[in-house]
């Protein structure tokens, strides 16, 4: 087979770190190519060169056979290669159609020519089985279908050459099946695919080569089907592969935290989060497993205070703090981990300490009184880069010159460290490689052990039966199911979620047939299940 | 009909109902006042000569900020538009070439403004208050060695210069007059609605056409085409620009650079149209109340004009209105715009802002009953307060541009 790209001693440094140290590796044309690598090893940069975005200080590209030199996006998209990012690059204001017709506009007369790019998108749509009405805002829309506009720019452009960056961090299980048949076809259809992801059964399950970068340099390229879960953690990060069950319960009889009938109304009064109460005991975690767009980010957000319910209490120790702003929230015991760390976790352009210090600045260390004390954040700050492995030259470069990973795991380290007594965990591990993952579960459980309770909300099925004492399950703004983790599966779990499992309780053991509305969402849900399942064993 | 349902009909149902609504409210408070003023074609007129220099800034800022740079220099540039202005008036013989040169010498100021903040990442802030120290000084040393050679001129002025001339629409503003004939009536409304239509039509200078032509031409510009789409999105998300790559830098500069222009747009109106001649100090703040009327329009053009209409209607009443009782009467539409909030709270259950309002249109009241005559101060401060009321009630229906006033270097580095 021809090859697609061939990267030839790509060598790229930031002040104080070498992001990409002679990398050499080649994607042939058709094949899904996967990149693994720890936090901070230099995939996002490496695609980001590859993409135009980044000049490469040293290294030749060659695409098609021919080398090239791009300056800009505008050169790798006439070249064919289009890029999904790590973090989304939409504008929320804008919408669906005018993200995605950006920087390739049709006009005619110099005005912007709606007609002809809905005609465009309805035909790449088509294909792709895109059911977004373009006309939307893309604030209004779920994770998942802005992950699909994101891809949908890249094929609009006809790009053949798709780079994805950890496109599967923010799905869910059916989604990231829906997905995965997605590039299944792109691919037949003679597309070229380099995907990055951390979860490792999802590179075996998808990829047909896979690249382990270390470091910045390139460690080997390997066959998936060669290898197993456990042979790639070791080529990454040379360990094993961790998992994430609790040991024994440390469940105590003190209640922490006590939700009551909690109800939030959206923009049009319909409740999102319908008559919600739940209470967590000292030592407990709380896994809340739900399909994006349920309710859950309300329910967290009237939970932390930066949203009034509409009814509804929240009692934080046996004393009601309903009434309380999130600021005094916070200093009475509240942690909080948001699920997108870019929109409420960090400020980009702030330095390290500065971040660190976000919503505990009022506090010894970081404070002295009034004054902001910038040696004890300091300080502080390295204390959370070591413990928490955030790969970061020195606590004074700004947010925005870590890897993903490593600013996910600077928001966890900076929450955990403070001991809070209730701490409600988004998406805790998203984006974290399989060795930080392990140590950011040991965080979490040693917390548990010293007596925290935490809700966790996350994707992550295996996660979530792994950390949690229970799980509640919520459907349509309401907690529809509670189950006992060592005797869920992840299989059960998403028919529950999909709400499958509600309407029909006999069919879950069989699960041959799902019921009624929700059918083709039921299946992926228990073919992706299944496999994740295998995975965890 | 609720809030809501009035919400989604269509621009060019709802601008006029409101309007109306609004002259409603002025005949109703002249009707118990006992005033002609409020909508007298010559109020109205004024009025619309005062709202220019507003609408045309705030649509400088408007471009400015859309591509995601705070303009607080608009009232630099506007003031090297009044020098430039009378000068290329002065120099060429034509007031369209001072207007051309107004809008060269704004552009310039801008181009100062996109160097600092877009290539050189300084504060956008810091570099707007040193353009508005900066602009004056320019205008009096340029003063200096310029309009005291000239007859006429002198450091602190410039000899005058012509107006760009009017129009009056004929038929219905003279001749038969249709629509004098109706306000002269003196009916209740019909009458005050033909009077505030007149106003409009009646002596209508060319500069202010093309005022008033800029606001569709803006919204046009920023919404409908692919200049205006990626203008946006340097103001929205520069990042994602930059991935389908879009030239953020030129967006920028393009922004900032149309921005100034017209800011110099606005100071030339001034001279030409306003003052006839170029005078120091002569902007009084206005860069900053079109400010106002970009916040208060929500960046958007339609918005700004409804703004700078509100802002500069005060200030033509008061020119009109020497006793200043017709001025005073301002406090009791304010009176009852606040009612109408306090009426809107209440259906949204918002009881704190209900009672707030409830507050200041009690006060406003007060204010009304206390004094026979407005203050001099009243007409200048009305649009601060507007915007105070503004964001106060509504700011939750403000929406600036995402990544305004952030700084952005390409490859996020
Ligand atoms: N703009 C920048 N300025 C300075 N350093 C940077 C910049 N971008 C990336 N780096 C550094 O380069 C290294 C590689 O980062 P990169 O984002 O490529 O990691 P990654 O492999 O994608 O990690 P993750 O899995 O966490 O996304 C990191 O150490 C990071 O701190
Ligand atoms: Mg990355």
């Amino acid at each position: 087979m021809p090859t697609a790209i061939e990267l030839i001693g790509i060598t790229k440094r930031f002040p104080g770190v070498i992001a990409n140290d002679n990398i050499n590796f080649s994607v042939e044309e058709g094949e899904i190519h996967a990149i693994c690598g720890e936090n901070g090893a230099g995939k996002s940069t490496l695609m980001k060169i590859l993409y135009g975005m980044q000049p490469a200080d040293e290294g030749v590209m060659k695409v098609n056979g021919v080398e090239v030199n791009f300056s800009s996006p505008t050169d790798a998209i006439a070249a064919g290669i289009g890029m999904v990012h790590q973090h989304f690059m939409l504008a929320d204001q804008f919408t669906v159609i005018e993200n995605v017709i950006l920087g390739s506009e049709p006009t005619k007369h110099g005005v912007l020519d709606f007609d002809t790019a809905k005609a465009h998108l309805a035909n790449v749509g088509e294909s792709y089985g895109l059911t977004i009405d373009p006309d939307d805002f893309v604030t209004e829309l779920e994770v998942g279908e802005r992950q699909r506009v994101e891809i949908i720019k890249v094929l609009y452009r006809g790009a053949n050459i798709l780079i994805l960056d950890e496109p599967t961090a923010v799905l869910v299980p059916q989604e990231v099946e829906a997905l995965f048949d997605n590039l299944r076809e792109l691919k037949a259809a003679g597309s070229t695919i380099i995907f990055i992801d951390h979860k490792l059964q999802e590179v075996l399950e998808i990829s047909d080569r896979i690249t382990v970068i270390r470091r910045g340099k390139t460690i080997t390229t390997v066959n998936a089907a060669d290898v197993t879960a456990g042979d790639l953690a070791e080529l990454m990060v040379g360990e094993e592969l961790p998992s994430p069950e609790t040991t024994e319960s440390t469940v105590t009889d003190t209640v922490a935290l006590e939700v009551k009938n909690i109800t939030v109304l959206d923009e049009f009064h319909r409740p999102v989060v319908d008559d919600v109460s739940f209470s967590i005991h000292k030592g407990e975690v709380l896994g809340v497993a739900g399909i994006e767009g349920n309710g859950q980010g309300e329910l967290v957000d009237a939970i932390v205070g930066m949203e009034k319910p509409e009814s509804g209490s929240v009692w934080l120790s046996g004393k009601d703090v309903s009434s309380h702003s999130v600021r005094e929230r916070r200093d009475e015991g509240f942690g909080y981990v948001p699920k997108d760390r870019h929109e409420e976790g960090l400020l980009l352009t702030a330095p390290l300490w500065e971040n660190a210090a976000l919503g505990h600045q009022t506090k010894a260390p970081y404070s002295k009184g009034m004054w902001i004390d910038r040696k004890g954040s300091r300080d502080r700050t390295d204390e959370i880069r070591e413990r928490f492995d955030v790969r970061s030259p020195n606590a004074d470069v700004s947010a925005h010159a870590l890897s993903g990973g490593n600013q996910q795991k600077l928001i966890i380290g900076r929450e955990l460290i403070c001991d809070p007594k209730v701490m409600i965990l988004a998406h805790p591990t998203r984006g974290i490689d399989v060795g930080a993952q392990a140590a950011v579960w040991n965080e979490i459980r040693t917390a548990r052990a010293a007596g925290q309770a935490s809700m966790l909300i996350s994707a992550d099925l295996d996660e979530l039966i792994g950390l949690s004492d229970r799980i509640v399950v919520m459907f349509h703004g309401r907690l529809v199911a509670e189950l006992d983790p060592s005797e869920v599966t992840p299989r059960l779990l998403g028919s529950y979620m999909t709400g499958a499992a509600l309407q029909g309780g006999d069919e879950l053991q069989g699960g041959d047939e799902m019921d009624g509305s929700d059918e083709s969402a039921g299946e992926h849900t228990a073919s992706a299940m299944s496999e994740t399942a295998e995975g965890a064993q | 009909m609720n809030f809501a349902q009035f919400q989604k009909l269509p621009a060019y149902l709802r601008w006029p109902v409101l309007a109306f609504v609004g002259i409603l409210v002025l005949s109703i408070v002249q009707f118990f006042t006992d005033q002609q003023l409020l909508t007298s074609t010559t109020t109205i007129q004024t009025a619309l000569k005062w709202a220019m220099p507003i609408l045309i800034a705030g649509l400088g800022g408007l471009f400015a900020e859309r591509c995601g740079v705070v303009h607080i220099g608009l009232e630099g540039m506007m003031i090297l538009g009044t020098w430039c202005g009378a000068w290329g008036a002065l120099q060429f013989g034509s007031p369209w070439w001072g207007l051309v040169s107004g809008i060269v010498g704004g552009a310039l100021g801008g181009l100062l403004h996109a160097i600092a903040t877009v290539a050189f990442s300084v504060d956008h802030i810091v570099s707007g208050v040193a353009i508005n120290i900066l602009a004056p000084g320019t205008a009096r040393y340029l003063s200096e060695r310029v309009f005291t050679q000239m007859d006429g001129g002198s450091i602190s002025q410039s000899p005058r210069v012509e107006s760009l001339g009017d129009f009056t629409w004929p038929i219905l503003a003279k001749g038969p007059d249709l629509l004098g004939k109706v306000e002269r009536l003196d009916w209740f409304l019909i009458s005050d609605l033909f009077g505030v239509l007149r106003g409009l039509l009646f002596q209508m200078t060319y500069l202010t056409a093309i005022g008033l032509a800029l606001v569709p031409i803006s919204a046009f510009l920023l919404n409908k085409t692919k200049f205006g789409l990626r203008l946006r999105i340097a103001g929205e998300k520069p990042l994602a620009g930059e991935s389908l790559g879009i030239n953020i830098y030129r967006q920028k500069f393009l922004g900032v650079i149309i921005s100034g222009g017209l800011a110099g747009l606005a100071g030339s109106f001034i001279v030409l149209e306003l003052a006839g001649l170029y005078r120091q100090n002569q902007t009084t703040g206005r860069g900053f109340i079109a400010l106002a009327a970009l916040i208060f329009g929500n960046w958007k053009a339609r918005g700004v004009l409804t703004g700078a209409v509100l802002f500069g209607y005060p200030f033509g009443l008061s020119l009109r209105d020497l006793e200043g009782t017709a001025t005073r009467s301002l406090l009791l539409v304010i009176a009852i715009a606040l009612l109408a909030v306090v009426v809107w709270a209440l259906s949204e259950k918002n009881k704190a802002d209900a009672i707030l309002a409830g507050a200041v249109a009690a006060g406003s009241l007060l204010f009304f009953f206390g004094t026979e005559t407005a203050p001099k101060w009243l007409p200048g401060t009305m649009p601060y307060v507007l915007v105070l009321l503004v964001l106060v009630f509504a700011s939750q229906r403000l929406r600036m541009p995402a990544a305004v006033g952030l700084p952005y270097r390409k490859g996020g580095s």
